[in-house]
């Protein structure tokens, strides 16, 4: 095995088979090595009984209709993969309890949204029509970032208000823009999808990730993630990249400070540069020649906060959606409207946010005809799941399960017990074996007030510390999410094709 | 009016990301810690990828030997599971799944217990009879498979229907109701032909005689004899025990045994999610399957890619996908070998297979892809396959 690839990419999960396509569709000779028999980390889909599960997805944001695409769907289309997509419509349903709770489901599209809050809250409309004109100036300001020039004077005059936003955490800012507190807990509903506290997390993440499902017409594959990534295994192959399945990467090897290529099972595979869409931290302590990896680099992976830790239930049900009169695609259920308390509720697996989907209602096909199916998801803080033994996994794993399910049918006011065909429950144990992250977190690493996309992404080139070792995924700068980790491997593809081309290889 | 702006926040602030990012990361530790965080440690404890066992006891009985593997620790697991086993026969490493029979907190005590039964012409579990002796190494997975009661999907009262060595889920599960590891009624229809090949019944009959939860009733299909029902596992036969009950069935055995039981449930009216089955046993004849296509060629040529190594041969047709490459030393990853886990999943490149429908499960996007599972995909042509071995 003395094949010589120009980059080795360890893991096939969003990042790696995104980075993989744009790599060989400009020619990179790529070599794609994954752990699990399957594509796409995440992004899968399994079958038990006559039922197949969408793994993870709840929506993928900035896809974008055919007439107005967004950057995802673009993306896809400039791979030429097959993927059949399919819109929603309405953006979420969130019920929250406790004093000053409420009830809300909110369409997609920015004008219907913000009508439909000043429904619910009056007086609320400007201040959310004002959210998603910052969302627009949040979205120049990347684009003017990304062109690789950040002039002072221009940031100033120009993007002050990005500048605002990306220093400081959601909180503030709603409570400056006048927005209402009830508007304001309505509008911090997908809070989840980032998994980090309002009061940390900087309003142009926040803003940049919400509206692209609010204004950016979210989207599901027609069949599952499983289409998705194995749409860009075919682009892959297409262009001529290969890919080993089941295929554990050992260790990254390094030469004089350099990554030089990996080791697997059947021996050495050199490349002159190495992507890894495994944790940084990962690599570093259980991957690597310890004396390889600078201090800097593992003092930062050990001052990061690691993503929350996911819990979901998967249902088969044995009658349609309409015959049990489910009608929300997506519905979150909260202990309180305030959003500080339900980043609290993490901590207790018997207090936990919930947040139930049913495809059939997007994909009527979703499942055969006279069934449905159910993705109940919840997350954990690390204490939460500190106490769970080999003994007590099953009982704690089914408690929480029923609570999840109890909890949807009271707060939905439907019967759902008696129809459970087939149920699948996966722990933090279960996404650890199966994504090899750090307590099996999809979600890279939470963001900080230090630690926020912008600080990412504005460090980044002080923090490539082993030459030709890359990292790409939920833990890069653009943190968690479908589109953000297609969005971090396509763009560290083109960032290597700019060296290449640089140092006259190619 | 209010003004919807954020001019009260100091936009002076963003110059600081850099700074204060470099403040935290000189605090931390440069050491990585060692220890796996809890979720980690649990997914290693019970999802380890292979478990290297001895085999430390073997009991004969008819046709077939009770066999304890002993580990220094034994993963965790759920009664219904099963363990694939690898051999190496004559330079190949073949695996097979066997259900556990002894007890998750047997596991937790660092053994497992499997029955193998003898098959006809059966590759695996004639060698493991024929060579296996205490003191040898094997090779097992993880626990895995989903033949295992819920709480929040079954029935309080479960109806396990065996044949064979279909029994051996039905141990585990009896053992774990009388630990207290499980909590359900079992009430255990086993059909054998004769009461000497009854298997486990020792044990079978000193748990039930001990624990109101479990009851078993033999039935035997060759012989007449007092205390035994006499036929076959039928509709008439679940009623007369279960007594207006509500029940899930849970059929385990060789696919003869299931095909006739389940003709016999479709009597009872029962709700789909109230059955559930695992087959003991793969069918490596496609011509039991009523609409495979007649003309097929017997001799095939296939071209399998793995990891980049390209190897062709020429093969008998009738057979799975996977029993050919198996044959040829190629061995991707198996566990069930019945269609269900997946875990076979390869990627078809040219050429058309049989695959037939009960034994389907792949994903809608596979058919899309073209994605297979050799172990229940025929050849009804000259194939080109990708495997990962
Ligand atoms: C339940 C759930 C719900 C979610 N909902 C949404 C949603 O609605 N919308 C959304 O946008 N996002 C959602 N996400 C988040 C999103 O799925 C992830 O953030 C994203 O997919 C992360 O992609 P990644 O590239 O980091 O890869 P990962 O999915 O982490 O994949 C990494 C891959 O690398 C492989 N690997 C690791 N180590 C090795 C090695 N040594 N050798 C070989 N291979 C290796 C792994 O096997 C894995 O396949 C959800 C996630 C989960 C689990
Ligand atoms: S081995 Fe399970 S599907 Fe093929």
């Amino acid at each position: 095995m003395n094949k010589k690839y120009d980059v080795i990419v360890v893991g096939a999960g969003n990042a790696g088979l995104a980075f993989a396509c744009t790599a060989t569709k400009n020619g990179l000779k790529t070599l794609v090595i994954e752990r699990n028999i399957l594509p796409g980390g995440c992004a899968t889909s399994f079958v038990r009984g006559r039922f197949e599960y969408e793994s993870s997805l709840h929506e993928l944001a900035n896809v974008g209709t055919e007439e107005n695409p967004g950057s995802v769907r673009q993306l896809f289309e400039s791979y030429k993969a097959k993927v059949n997509w399919v819109n929603e419509e309405n953006a979420f349903r969130v019920i929250a309890d406790g004093e000053n709770g409420y009830d809300a489901t909110m369409p997609a599209g920015v004008e219907a949204f913000a009508d439909k809050m000043e429904e619910l809250v009056s007086g609320s409309r400007e201040s959310v029509i004002a959210l998603f004109d910052l969302a627009k100036k949040a979205e120049a300001a990347i684009a003017y970032l990304s062109q690789g020039k950040a002039d002072p004077m221009v940031m100033m005059s120009e993007h002050a208000d990005f500048m605002r936003m990306a220093s400081h955490s959601v909180d503030e800012c709603l409570n400056a823009l006048g927005m209402p507190e009830k508007a304001q807990n309505i509008v911090k509903t997908y809070w989840p999808y980032l998994g980090a506290s309002t009061d940390k997390l900087d309003l142009a993440h926040y803003l940049i990730m919400m509206a692209r499902y609010i204004a950016g017409s979210p989207a599901m594959p027609l069949m599952k993630s499983h289409e998705l990534s194995l749409a860009l295994d075919d682009v892959i192959r297409r262009n001529g990249g290969e890919i080993f399945y089941n295929t554990e990467v050992k260790e990254i090897i390094t030469e004089n400070g350099k990554a030089i290529g990996v080791r697997i099972d059947e021996g050495e595979i050199y490349a002159d540069c190495v992507v890894a869409n495994c944790f940084p931290e990962t690599a570093f302590s259980k991957m690597m020649d310890s004396k390889a990896v600078p201090q800097k680099a593992l003092r930062l992976a050990n001052a990061r906060k690691k993503g929350e830790l996911f819990f979901t239930v998967y249902l088969g049900l044995n009658r349609s959606a309409q015959e049990l009169g489910i009608k929300d695609y997506s519905v979150f259920l909260f202990n309180s409207p305030d959003s500080l308390q339900q980043y609290r509720s993490m901590d207790s697996f018997d207090e936990s946010f919930v947040i139930v989907n049913c495809l059939n209602t997007v994909i009527p096909t979703a499942s055969e005809e006279g069934t449905c199916t159910l993705f109940l998801t919840t997350m954990l803080s690390e204490s939460a799941w500190a106490g769970v033994n080999e003994e007590n996994y099953k009982e704690i794993k089914n408690r929480i399960a029923k609570r999840m399910i109890e909890l949807y049918e009271e707060k939905l006011n439907l019967s759902v017990k008696p129809y459970i065909e087939e149920i699948v429950i996966a722990t933090p144990s279960t996404f650890a074996r199966y994504l090899n992250t750090p307590n099996g977190t999809p979600y890279g690493y939470e963001v900080q007030p230090w630690d926020t996309m912008m600080a990412r992404i504005m460090n980044a080139n002080n923090e490539q510390f082993v030459e030709n070792l890359y990292f790409v995924g939920a833990h890069g700068d653009r943190a968690d999410g479908y589109s953000s980790a297609y969005s971090n491997g396509n763009s560290t593809a083109g960032k290597i094709l700019r060296e290449v081309k640089n140092s006259g290889k190619a | 009016m209010a003004k919807h702006n954020l001019e009260s926040l100091n936009p002076l602030k963003f110059t600081e990301l850099i700074k204060n990012r470099e403040t935290e990361i000189a605090k931390a530790n440069p050491e990585i810690p060692k220890e796996d965080l809890n979720a980690n440690f649990l997914a290693q404890s019970l999802h380890p990828m292979k478990q290297t066992l001895k085999i430390t006891e073997i009991i004969e009985a008819k046709d077939a030997k009770i066999y304890t593997l002993k580990g220094e620790k034994c993963a965790y697991f759920t009664s219904g599971q099963y363990l694939s086993v690898s051999v190496r026969i004559e330079g190949k490493t073949l695996s097979r799944p066997y259900s556990i029979l002894s007890s998750p907190k047997d596991a937790l005590k660092g053994f497992y217990k499997i029955a193998v039964k003898r098959v006809e012409g059966g590759i695996v579990s004639n060698f493991i009879l024929d060579n296996l002796k205490t003191g040898d190494t094997l090779e097992v997975s993880e626990p895995t498979g989903s033949f295992t009661y819920e709480p929040l999907r079954d029935a309080e009262l479960v109806v396990a229907v065996a044949g064979g060595s279909g029994i051996t889920p039905f141990v585990s599960m009896a053992k774990a109701i009388v630990e207290g590891s499980e909590d359900f009624s079992l009430l255990i229809l086993y059909g054998s032909r004769k009461e000497e090949d009854i298997l486990l019944k020792n044990e079978l009959d000193s748990i039930s005689k001990n624990c109101e939860k479990v009851r078993v009733i033999y039935v035997l299909s060759e012989e007449e004899k007092e205390g035994f029902e006499q036929g076959f596992i039928n509709a008439e036969l679940i009623k007369k025990y279960t007594e207006n009950r509500a029940f899930s069935v849970f059929l385990c055995g060789p696919q003869a045994m299931i095909g006739f039981a389940d003709k016999e449930l479709a009597t009872l009216d029962l709700e789909r999610k109230y059955i559930r089955h695992e087959v003991h046993g793969e069918v490596a004849d496609p011509l039991t399957f009523e609409n495979f296509p007649e003309n097929t060629p017997e001799t095939v040529k296939i071209t399998v890619y793995s990891k980049g190594e390209k190897k062709e041969f020429f093969a008998a047709s009738k057979n799975t996908v996977l029993r050919i490459l198996e044959a040829e030393g190629i061995t991707p990853p198996s566990r069930c070998r019945g269609g269900e886990c997946g875990f076979c999943h390869s990627k078809l490149l040219k050429g058309e297979v049989f695959i037939p429908k009960e034994l389907d499960k792949r994903r809608e996007a596979d058919e899309k892809f073209g994605f297979i599972h050799p172990c229940c995909s025929y050849p009804l042509m000259d194939l080109e396959i990708e495997v990962s071995q």
